[in-house]
């Protein structure tokens, strides 16, 4: 599986790929494009499932990276993480242009009280992945996997639904039929103690050194 | 509100960057992002930390429609390849401006219609040629020029200061319909410039501005990226 890991690794090479396109480089362009649009696109289709609609949006993005290629800073940001929240920001601007509700799993877990099943997604028979096997998937590169332990079950899934699948703090608490306060705070604090987790990771990654 | 705080920066760049944040409150997001500073470091931590979880998605192989149509629309727009027209002579290039040209071609010709002793200057709105970055990171800045009613000086002004590597400078072109364009001389990125000519090259009808490198272009031509260009 794709891991945290191989995103730096395609870095200098996509960069390059960039940096050629924004001199205007349409083979360097299309090469882009064959080497990040299966990506993106997934990563698009998460959040907006109308695939007529998700194409459009993929569309938009390439055309827009072609215009601001030169303004890419391979100083400043890694190639993927710049287009992939470029795609991220055109699929969620697109929910709310066409009005267009994601799709939901049926999610919730009867049982709260059920501790054997708080990972409903595990029983899910479907050849994509469910938002809750993404974030496990994602956690394979070692410091994010020892960030998440970290989380709940509940702020896991919150943090899983709102951003693989786009959902919004609303949608988040419908699909967990929780209270809306409860869930913008189980949001806040996953990403926070992530955020703190993956400060710490670093440090002590450079300090072992290289 | 202080967006230089740094736990309301990172309290609303988790949001914008994790997707939670929509609606209005995300367009009013996104506006602050060029002239916040510290918003857009928040922003730009919070897409390192998050952006490698999409790592796991599977991809998905988008149809090969997608890609004939991105094409065909970067096809006229595109930068000069070795054999393709110059970016001056191709119309798509141009086609953002339209309607700014027109209420300059108006204003023109009353001018020319009712000649004065002293003619009033003329001042050309000089636009960026790539729209912001859409994660906001980029501010699609313009530069003002404004030439003398003897046509014989220009002086542009950028509305926001151009942030340039230390080894680029801006050169200032004027573009007669499909000729070549001529050199006006470097300008500055964060300041006004006068530029004084004999005159400006007869019909002129563009302003442009590229990214070059130290002395200016090498060739007499751009050698850069247009950055920004308007109609006269």
């Amino acid at each position: 599986m794709p891991a945290a890991t191989e995103w730096t690794d395609r870095s200098r090479e996509l960069a390059q790929l960039l940096a050629r396109a924004g001199l205007g480089d349409r083979a360097a362009f299309a090469t882009l494009y064959e080497r990040t649009s299966a990506h993106l696109f997934a990563v698009v289709l998460r959040i907006n499932r109308d695939r007529a609609q998700a194409e459009d949006i993929l569309q938009e993005v390439y055309v827009n990276v072609w215009r601001s290629a030169q303004s890419f800073d391979a100083a400043q940001s890694q190639p993927l993480t710049w287009l992939t929240s470029i795609a991220r920001n055109r699929a969620i601007d697109s929910l709310r242009r066409a009005q267009t509700q994601p799709q939901i799993q049926a999610a919730h877990t009867c049982g709260g009280d059920d501790a054997e099943e708080s990972d409903v997604y595990d029983q899910v028979a479907d050849d994509s992945a469910g938002p809750l096997e993404l974030l496990s998937r994602a956690s394979d590169a070692r410091a994010l996997s020892h960030c998440m332990q970290d989380l709940s079950a509940q702020q896991r899934q919150s943090v899983a639904l709102a951003f693989f699948d786009g959902l919004s703090h609303a949608e988040v608490a419908q699909q967990l039929r929780q209270p809306l306060g409860t869930v913008k705070s189980w949001l806040r604090r996953a990403l926070m103690s992530l955020k703190s987790c993956l400060e710490a990771a670093v440090q002590r990654d450079s300090r072992e050194g290289a | 509100m202080d967006y230089s705080r740094p736990e309301l920066a990172d309290r609303l760049a988790t949001a914008y960057v994790a997707g939670t944040l929509r609606g209005p409150a995300r367009r009013r997001f996104e506006a602050l992002l060029p002239a916040h500073p510290a918003l857009r470091g928040a922003v730009r931590a919070w897409q390192d930390r998050l952006m490698p979880l999409t790592a796991a998605i599977a991809p998905q192989r988008p149809s090969p429609r997608v890609w004939r149509r991105i094409e065909a629309r970067i096809g006229a727009a595109a930068a000069p390849a070795p054999a393709a027209a110059p970016w001056w002579s191709r119309l798509a290039f141009w086609r953002g401006l339209a309607a700014l040209a027109s209420v300059a071609a108006l204003s023109l010709a009353v001018l020319l219609a009712s000649p004065a002793p002293t003619l009033p200057p003329i001042v050309v709105v000089m636009n960026a040629t790539a729209p912001a970055g859409s994660d906001g990171a980029v501010t699609p800045a313009s530069f003002v020029a404004s030439i003398s009613g003897d046509r014989r000086a220009v002086v542009t002004k950028p509305l926001v200061n151009v942030s340039l590597q230390p080894d680029r400078v801006l050169e200032l072109w004027a573009a007669a319909g499909k000729n070549p364009p001529r050199s006006l001389g470097l300008i500055s990125a964060s300041g006004a410039t006068v530029v004084r000519r004999t005159a400006l090259p007869a019909g002129t009808d563009h302003l442009a501005v590229s990214l070059e490198p130290p002395g200016g272009s090498p060739t007499g031509a751009p050698t850069g990226p247009v950055l920004f260009v308007g109609q006269l």
